[in-house]
């Protein structure tokens, strides 16, 4: 068993995916006040293990990939999960096997230069086998500074599962938005091929969200869900409380409207199984 | 060593990425891997994978640290920063559109993730002086964005920052206090002609003269 995270991502396990990996890490590093050298650390670990489920977890289909990050006193433990066949040495460690990534290595595994990279750069490193079976990796790095944060306590209430081929997005305390979500939503803009003018509008979006939506929260986390399509995003923001996505889109108190509809193409407001989620579409009609 | 360079290169790819020139991050990695060759002993039992990988990247992060890498990598995104806006605004005159980030990557021979943190940097740029409202002389509140020219001269400044401080010993006095007001202490150009009591115009003209006079200085020392 293991602590709620402060910071989970659920993308597809495609390789074009793990830069938005890196992004959310690098704002979360600037967050914690990590220098260049301990970002590029937990960086490079993270990318390993997320090079394995991309290489190996689902045997070339699609699969789900999913990161998490707990912020604790003196230590952030970045976990790297697969619902797969596993990862080939990984699961081997996981069964206790020893040295098991680097004979791989030897033997001309790539996967198992990524292990000896992960384990070479995190303080501690844990396998084991999620619930629903697969492969999961800890990867423990030291913290200097202490800085309280609370975990995601549970599944938000009215959290929207997003489609096969979405990503999800899940903050607490929803403060660590300002930091995360511009740099998680304009690398999926770029992925979705947006000019640098329209992630810009993503960006200052994101930006906006990030400052506002603290009190329209229901759970004090902030859940993005991101459908991609060539050109398009369709954010899904919530939970927010009941009545809270309509005065977002809607000029009057929060004056927000104006804003919102100049970055954004449509906004709805839909019930949620708790209160409601704003659906936003940014579309880069050149 | 011959048949071990591949796992150096390899170290040398996935811990620096492009932030260092490639050539030299690789000899560190080789120098690892030398060390590592010199002190594994067979007889532990352990692959020599497992004993080199741990060195080679020890190597690295100390290398990082020496070089002051960390300290650079700021003021690398910042280079990056200008050189994406640039090719930004290059590329939308040449094709009638703003480019992807693609498009920016492969004009610049680029990482697709530095264009991100460029963009991301002149973001955080633009909100943090741009937009925020900031009182003139006058008693007017007025957006940077409004000022004109002056970010350009900021950006310079961040580029130059690291050399500036050993070559600013050679600015005329005066020209170093408007330097100082400009830049430390965050005045307009019209604040500052108030308090050197000369134009608008002309603080505008000195600071650009001062710039320029620091420019070649650091790319002579």
């Amino acid at each position: 068993m293991h602590e709620p995270p402060n910071v989970y991502l659920s993308l597809p396990g495609r390789p074009e995916y793990i830069v938005v990996v890196r992004q959310a890490l690098t704002g979360l590093a600037s967050v914690l006040g990590l220098d260049a050298i301990e970002t590029n650390d937990l960086n490079t670990a993270v990318t390993e293990a997320c090079n394995n489920v991309v290489m190996h977890a689902y045997a070339g289909e699609p699969g789900p990939m999913t990161v998490e990050v707990q912020i604790g006193a003196e230590a952030i433990v970045a976990t790297v999960r697969d619902h797969g066949i596993g990862m080939g040495t990984a699961r081997a460690r996981a069964a206790g096997a020893p040295d098991a990534g680097a004979q791989a290595h030897d033997a001309g595994a790539p996967v198992g230069m990524g292990l000896a990279v992960i384990e070479a750069l995190a303080r501690r490193t844990r396998f084991g086998v999620p619930a629903g079976g697969g492969t999961e990796v800890h990867m423990e790095f030291a913290l200097r500074e202490h800085k309280a944060f609370e975990p995601i306590a549970q599944e938000p209430p009215g959290a929207f599962s997003p489609a096969s081929g979405a990503v999800a997005v899940r903050l607490a305390p929803s403060s660590l938005a300002a930091a995360i979500l511009p740099r998680v939503l304009s690398a999926l803009a770029a992925r979705a091929y947006f000019s640098a003018e329209r992630i810009a509008d993503v960006q200052a979006l994101a930006g906006v969200l990030a400052a506002n939506a603290g009190d329209a929260l229901s759970a004090g986390q902030l859940a993005v869900g991101v459908s991609i399509a060539p050109r398009k995003l369709t954010l899904q923001i919530g939970p927010l409380r009941a009545g809270r996505g309509e005065r977002l889109v809607v000029a009057g108190a929060d004056g927000l409207a104006p804003v919102i509809e100049r970055l954004t193409n449509a906004q709805r407001v839909a019930p949620a199984a708790s209160g409601e989620t704003l659906e936003l579409d940014l579309v880069d009609g050149r | 060593m011959r048949q071990y360079m591949p796992l150096a290169r390899g170290l040398a790819r996935r811990y620096g990425r492009s932030s260092e020139p490639f050539e030299d991050l690789l000899q560190v990695a080789s120098l690892g891997l030398l060390k590592a060759l010199d002190r594994y002993d067979p007889g532990r039992g352990h692959a020599f994978a497992s004993f080199a990988v741990p060195t080679i990247l020890g190597e690295m992060r100390r290398y990082f640290r020496d070089s002051g890498w960390a300290v650079h990598v700021p003021r690398g995104t910042q280079e990056r920063a200008l050189r994406v806006r640039d090719a930004q605004a290059r590329l939308a005159g040449k094709h009638g559109r703003t480019p992807t980030v693609n498009q920016l990557a492969e004009y610049l021979e680029l990482d697709f993730e530095d264009v991100l943190d460029a963009l991301q940097a002149i973001q955080a740029y633009e909100t943090q002086s741009l937009d925020a409202p900031r009182p003139c002389a006058d008693g007017e509140v007025v957006a940077y964005g409004e000022t004109v020219g002056e970010d350009d001269e900021r950006y310079e400044l961040i580029e130059l920052d690291a050399t500036v401080t050993t070559v600013l010993g050679h600015i005329a006095p005066r020209d170093r206090e408007i330097l100082r007001m400009r830049f430390v202490e965050d005045l307009t150009q019209t604040e500052i002609a108030e308090r050197v009591g000369v134009s608008q115009m002309q603080v505008s003209r000195l600071l650009r003269r001062s710039l320029e006079q620091l420019r070649t200085l650091a790319h002579a020392s």
